[in-house]
């Protein structure tokens, strides 16, 4: 597993690539910690390249979500297929504090329409106000 | 197929430490593939496998007694059995426990895997079964 991390948009975005295990969690974790110890109150998390994740990640992603959720959220970007499929099976998915977005772009849609708990739309099909 | 039969399996056995965790995942994914499992059951026997081997290394207290993966294909379904030398645990109860979701490994394999048994083995030690219905 790689991690790194990086401000994007005014946000913190922590880029984690390859496998995220009980082994290696807590690198995760402390790259995470140093944000939160800002006083943080959401965090990007891009998981576009992550290729497997197990309860050591999950856990970590948890007790993210529980800590901001009062105050704000964690964004998980580009789960794959898999991975979200875990997310959903421990209730992350329906947790206020916790989003899903497809592309960085979402995510400075409303908020209450980036919390996408929807699959992908296509681009085309946003709506106009009149 | 090499993985027919009571008698026969794939074994493979290590040292139990987080680090090997990769080599068991590497392990699993070579028998899901080797019969025929699509990517989605294979990242689930992955994940649950490393579940029940995540607990061994966590429980192994300080003992070293390896920890062994064996894979049996059988008319139905493709077991893997974890063996360990040490006590299945409940994660959390413990005093070292670090974090509040220690929890979620058995919740996962069971959530998983079509069948999940645990038993204790005679003598000392743990084997946990996993069963993916073929």
């Amino acid at each position: 597993m790689q991690v790194s991390s990086k401000t994007e948009r005014g946000r913190p975005l922590v880029v984690v690539r390859g496998e995220i295990d009980h082994g290696n969690s807590s690198d995760l974790q402390a790259e995470i910690d140093k944000y939160m110890q800002g006083g943080e109150t959401t965090l990007l998390l891009d998981l576009t390249d992550v290729t497997y994740i197990d309860s050591g990640g999950v856990s970590v992603l948890l007790s993210t979500v529980r800590k901001l959720r009062e105050h704000g959220w964690l964004g998980a970007i580009r789960p794959n297929a898999d991975v979200r499929r875990l997310i959903e099976i421990v209730g992350l998915k329906a947790d206020n504090g916790f989003r899903i977005f497809e592309d960085l772009d979402s995510v400075d849609t409303p908020a209450d329409k980036a919390a996408v708990a929807e699959p992908a739309t296509n681009s085309g099909a946003e709506t106009t106000d009149p | 197929m090499s993985l027919t039969g009571q008698s026969r399996c794939r074994r493979l056995t290590v040292s139990p430490e987080p680090a090997r965790l990769t080599d068991i995942r590497r392990f699993v994914e070579d028998v899901g593939r080797e019969i025929g499992l699509d990517d989605e059951r294979v990242f689930d026997l992955k994940v649950a496998v490393s579940e029940a081997c995540a607990n061994a290394v966590e429980h192994s207290g300080g003992h070293h007694h390896p920890l062994e993966v064996c894979a049996r294909l059988h008319d139905d379904r493709l077991v893997l059995e974890i063996s360990d030398g040490g006590d299945f645990r409940v994660p959390g109860a413990r005093r070292c426990s670090r974090r509040d979701d220690r929890g979620l490994g058995l919740p996962l394999m069971v959530a998983l895997m079509d069948e999940v048994r645990i038993a204790k083995v005679r003598g000392g030690g743990t084997t946990v079964h996993l069963s993916l219905y073929l």
